[in-house]
């Protein structure tokens, strides 16, 4: 196993006070704080090679997780390891072989052209110079960063900027990747690169990825498998196939029918167009429903379930 | 050996590319000349009504000016810079990324950035410590110079520690500029020896502002003042501190990760 966690728990005190001007006066002299839990009793492992998404609303506690896989936070109780480190230790050993992106926030010195901080990690993790140079060059090869990399960051794209991030995350060949919504902010046609990029970095090098995103292609285009949290509490472990097998009992019937009286009597009529009409029934319904409609003059019929968005919510909901 | 090299990389890399901006070079200058310019007119001033201050003659106190200009080149090209950048890292929270990196994380954060052209007033201070030298009636020797360099070097560290310490307090308060221009306002205060100010004061600026261990002694070296025990004094100054300074880090540090909460 790459990453075991078992029974995680992380709560923060955060200070507490009314508004108005004499619940601030009070709380100058007596602070009240509560106890927020923001990770409870979570347990799960991920095995070397496995790419795992992350998956929850704001504030359900998945970068508080990623910040006590990664050694940056101390867990409240429960126990973490991660290539066998415990990363609160933050044993220089363990921190050679992981990496950490988070979508919003940059590691390149903003003045300095990206290859200036690629040269700052290299005497960092002390990578022997012609790996370095290799490294170095099939990563920005690999994101078609080209020149890019000789420009101080400040004058990047977001996009150029984060693909000159993900190379300077990846220099020192980690094992374990820990990306916290890499994507973040991006066009739709630089998430696919960036997506397209991990997935082909995962397979030559077999490395382990823990992601989160909110975008789902994300997590469709790289995880099999997902892990959904919410309110620090882990809802569903496995993978992203079962998860909407179980959470969607409505399935999407598109047909192009010659004969449309009393289709409403079989289902929710989602839309109609012409002669194509689209239904909404329960799952176990379904076939019954394909049935019926082949009385009504079938053309064509397609079956789908719901896209993942709409399982997640779900889940949530649930 | 590992962190000298890690710290002459970060250098290398960070005086290559001030060395682009070659603008830099002429406001450093300008700001260097105004700021020696308004110094000399007050030494000026101050000894056409007397003949010496506390003991100290003219010449000894250009002494004590060109080691202030040189230690706060020093602080403007290395110290602040890096601070400043701490400063930001723990508001924003970009923090994370040099303590997922193995290193050091005080070292890390010490080296990473250098504002070269702001070197130009440790020139600037050197060579107004060797016209004041070489005009004092009784020039140094070699053992003098020595104390003199390692009262610097001493005085540097303590200097870094301060303001090391002083940026700690980022973790714990969000806005650190007030106290960040008031130290400049009592580094300023540096330009005359310590022991002009009154006691209060001048355990202030010795204790709490390493102004004498920074600036007064290296240039008491200079200046035939008796320095052993004075260096001796700078040497335990300096290890505390920097030890004061490591345990508040480490300190600041489990704060930050939640470890002491």
């Amino acid at each position: 196993m790459d990453i075991e966690v078992d029974g995680l728990r992380k709560t923060f005190r955060v200070p507490r006070r009314e508004a108005g001007l004499r619940a601030s006066l009070r709380s100058l002299v007596r602070r009240t704080t509560t106890e927020v839990v923001a990770v409870d009793a979570v347990s799960f492992s991920v095995e070397p090679g496995e790419v795992v998404g992350f998956l929850g609303p704001n504030g359900a506690g998945k970068t508080t997780t990623l910040k006590m896989l990664s050694g940056l936070l101390f867990p409240g109780s429960g126990t973490v390891r991660v290539l066998g480190h415990v990363p609160s230790r933050r044993e220089h050993d363990f921190l050679r072989r992981i990496t950490l992106v988070m979508g919003n926030r940059n590691q390149l010195q903003w003045d300095l052209p990206a290859l200036d901080s690629y040269e700052m990690n290299r005497a960092i993790y002390r990578i022997p110079a012609p790996d370095f140079r290799r490294v170095r060059d099939e990563l920005v090869e690999l994101l078609d960063l080209g020149d890019q990399v000789r420009k101080p960051v400040r004058q990047l794209s977001l996009g150029e900027r984060m693909k000159a991030e993900i190379v300077g995350a990846l220099l020192h060949s980690p094992q374990v990747l820990f990306l916290d919504e890499p994507t973040i902010g991006l066009d739709v046609t630089m998430q696919k690169r960036i997506r397209a990029f991990l997935a082909e970095y995962n397979s030559r090098h077999g490395a382990t990825v823990l992601l989160t995103s909110h975008y789902m292609a994300d997590v469709q285009a790289l995880c099999k498998r997902v892990v959904v949290i919410d309110a620090g509490r882990i809802l569903y472990d496995g993978s992203l196939r079962t998860l909407s097998a179980r959470y969607s009992q409505r399935q999407t019937i598109t047909a192009t029918v010659a004969d449309r009286a009393g289709l409403a009597g079989l289902g929710e009529l989602v839309s109609v167009d012409g002669d194509r009409v689209t239904l909404r029934v329960d799952k176990e319904r379904s076939a019954a429903v394909v049935a019926a409609l082949l009385g009504h003059g079938v053309t064509d019929l397609t079956i789908e379930d719901p896209p993942v968005e709409d399982v997640i919510e779900q889940v949530f909901a649930s | 050996m590992t962190a000298l090299r890690l710290a002459g990389t970060f250098l290398r890399i960070g005086i290559l590319n001030e060395l682009q901006y070659r603008v830099n070079l002429v406001f450093s200058l300008v700001q260097s000349a105004i700021a020696v310019g308004t110094s000399l007119a007050v030494l000026a001033l101050v000894f056409g009504n007397t003949d010496s201050l506390r003991g100290w003659s003219a010449g000894e106190l250009l002494v004590v000016m060109g080691v202030h200009v040189l230690v706060g080149g020093l602080i403007r090209s290395v110290i602040q810079p890096n601070m400043q950048q701490l400063m930001e890292d723990i508001q924003r929270g970009t923090l994370d990324f040099v303590l997922t990196k193995p290193a050091d994380g005080q070292l890390l954060v010490s080296v990473r950035r250098v504002q070269i052209w702001q070197a130009v007033d440790i020139l600037v201070g050197a060579a107004l410590v060797v016209v004041a030298v070489v005009r004092l009636p009784a020039t140094p020797g070699v053992l003098d110079v020595l104390a003199f360099a390692a009262a610097l070097a001493l005085g540097a560290v303590s200097i870094y520690c301060f303001w090391l310490l002083l940026t700690t307090l980022a973790f714990w308060v969000t806005r650190l500029d007030p106290l960040v221009e008031l130290f400049e306002g009592m580094y300023q205060a540096g330009r005359w020896p310590v022991s002009v100010y009154p006691g209060w004061l001048r355990i202030g600026f010795t204790v709490l502002v390493p102004l004498a261990f920074a600036v007064t002694v290296p240039a008491s070296a200079l200046t035939g003042r008796s320095t052993g025990w004075l260096l001796l004094g700078s040497v335990a100054f300096t290890v505390a501190l920097a030890t004061v300074t490591r345990l508040a880090w480490r300190h600041a540090l489990r704060r930050y990760s939640g470890a002491s909460a």
